[in-house]
């Protein structure tokens, strides 16, 4: 462990900034037969609701141009089975432990969050950006106002230090976070995917049951890192940066342009072991500069 | 990073990838197949194991996408990313056993005719395979069977003696499966079905190639690809 990339983020210290981003990793179960997952600087689970859910029927996933489009739906065993099941193994890997959650209703979300005040995590990182699912959150973090007042209500029972995942397709993602740092956020994380839409042309149809689809991967990261660059400037919390990063490059272009972590989430998909390249390529790049931490060249653009 | 040594067309748009440097795996497996130093195409596509032989592992192939395409021009010492095995494979019973494939259906079969011999040299292995347009793979299937059947057009299902007392394995288009699961539910017959469903990830992660079934939700690349028919077929 270098300690040029040793990450303080919301008072949670984390062997390097990398988190696998939520929804690409599981519980951490499926990767850690893959490579050595302890080398993460975090894992933030597959995302949750209250009661859990099995899921959207139809196509799932399809992909686009360097990207993938997804309509999973919050399948997830709910918060319960989270915190018995999955949250014991995530903490035993021996990275920072996320949950995350989602909400169809301010009532489960209170009712999510006041649960998780028995597990043990590090950050509660809460979704209010899932396209997928009607009530899948998105509706909470399309407006500031309605952003405010679930991220207030959330705050005010969580024992947790509490990370906002926001959604591109805010109508203006800027005001979002301003709206969730002044309700007590204490970090906010973006972006979650852009909603999309496919078409079966020979079929003359959607490819999705739900018409609209999130977007992410490659093809969205120029879109994302603007967006970051953005917020990054106009809140005094910090910022984790996602979107569509594949390459160090990509890593290094978020801290500069002002995230403090970044997640990690498609790639993985297409080549498991891409986080740790990432980390790898982080750790040479602060040798090469001279750097004491990584945590110099965030906001330098 | 796997090496082509051989990249052999075989007809119907199908092409026999030899690879080296894939980790051996057991028939019903998969392997995720990406195109090296690109983001385009992003993800690697589930192929199941055709064949394995020491140290090298046979792809069969149907040319229907970008990825496939793009391996179907690709000569021998060209590299491809590939992840895996993944899935679960067939399991291996002590029985006479009747394979039957429709399409690029027929790939994971060969695989299992030559291990299910290899570990039960007595017992009788029937394959039917069925085809749009052209019969491909005839022989290599012939030498690994006691009777192989092949159709152009029409449904394989038809031709298939139930009555006998056997395993039943399939792979291919959702209403054949469908039809091999009925009737071997009828005579009282075990059969197994291999699913191809949509992925991103072979890992078990994205929950993109979710599968109903009698038990609940399964994740076709991690649970299965092999299911029991009657998991699937419920209904």
């Amino acid at each position: 462990m270098s300690s040029a990339l040793t990450t303080t983020l919301l008072g949670v210290t984390m062997n390097n900034p990398v988190i696998a981003a939520s929804g690409t990793f599981g519980f951490g179960h499926e990767y850690a037969e893959r490579f050595d997952i302890s080398r993460l600087g975090g894992i933030s689970g597959k995302g949750l609701t209250l009661h859990g859910s099995s899921g959207n029927d139809g196509m799932r996933v399809w992909e686009t141009p360097a990207g993938l489009m997804n309509s999973i739906g919050l399948e997830n065993p709910g918060v319960r089975r989270f915190i018995k099941e999955e949250c014991p193994y995530m903490r035993a890997a021996g990275c920072a432990v996320l949950a995350n959650l989602g909400g169809h209703s301010e009532a489960d979300y209170i009712a999510g969050a006041e649960l998780l005040n028995e597990a043990d995590i590090d950050i509660l990182e809460l979704n209010i950006s899932c396209p997928n699912v009607k009530a899948g959150g998105m509706a909470f973090g399309v407006l500031p106002k309605s952003t405010e007042a679930i991220v207030k209500k959330v705050k005010a029972v969580t024992k947790h230090p509490l990370l906002v995942k926001l959604s591109p397709n805010a109508e203006n993602i800027v005001a979002v976070a301003q709206a969730a740092e002044g309700a007590g956020a204490d970090g906010v994380s973006l972006v979650n995917s852009f909603l999309g839409l496919a078409i079966d042309v020979a079929g003359k149809k959607a490819v999705f049951e739900n018409v609209y689809a999130g977007l992410s991967g490659p093809a969205i990261m120029p879109i994302a890192l603007r967006m970051v660059h953005q917020v990054a400037h106009a809140v005094r919390i910090p910022v984790v940066g996602l979107g569509g990063i594949a390459t160090v490059n990509d890593a290094l272009s978020f801290f500069m342009a002002g995230a403090s972590a970044i997640q990690v989430g498609t790639i993985t998909f297409a080549q498991p072991d891409a986080m740790l390249t990432i980390i790898d390529g982080l750790e040479r790049y602060c040798l090469e500069q001279g750097l004491l931490n990584i945590a110099e060249i965030i906001g330098i653009v | 990073m796997a090496v082509i040594l051989e990249n052999q067309e075989v007809g119907a748009q199908c092409h026999l990838v030899t690879l080296r440097g894939v980790t051996a795996g057991h028939a019903g497996q998969f392997v995720m197949v990406r195109i090296p130093g690109t983001l385009d195409p992003l993800l690697g596509r589930p192929i199941t194991l055709f064949d394995v032989e020491g140290d090298v592992t046979r792809l069969l192939m149907r040319s229907v996408g970008r990825v496939t395409a793009m391996i179907k021009e690709m000569q021998a010492l060209r590299e491809l990313e590939v992840e895996g095995p993944y899935g679960n494979g067939f399991p291996l019973l002590d029985s006479d056993i009747t394979l039957i494939g429709g399409g690029i259906g027929i790939a994971p079969l060969y695989l299992l005719a030559k291990e299910h011999r290899a570990l039960y040299p007595h017992r009788r292995i029937r394959i039917y395979l069925g085809f749009k347009e052209a019969v491909i793979l005839e022989k290599p299937y012939a030498a690994v069977a006691d009777e192989v059947r092949v159709k152009i057009g029409g449904a394989i299902t038809d031709d298939i003696d139930y009555s006998v007392d056997d395993i039943f394995y399939a792979c291919g288009p959702t209403n054949m499966m469908r039809v091999i699961a009925q009737c071997a539910k009828e005579r009282e017959r075990k059969a197994f079905v291999s699913l191809e469903n949509r992925m991103a990830c072979g890992a078990g992660a994205c929950l993109g190639c979710t599968q109903k079934t009698a038990s609940g939700n399964k994740r076709a690349c991690k649970d299965g690809p092999v299911f029991p028919a009657e998991e699937v077929f419920y209904e």
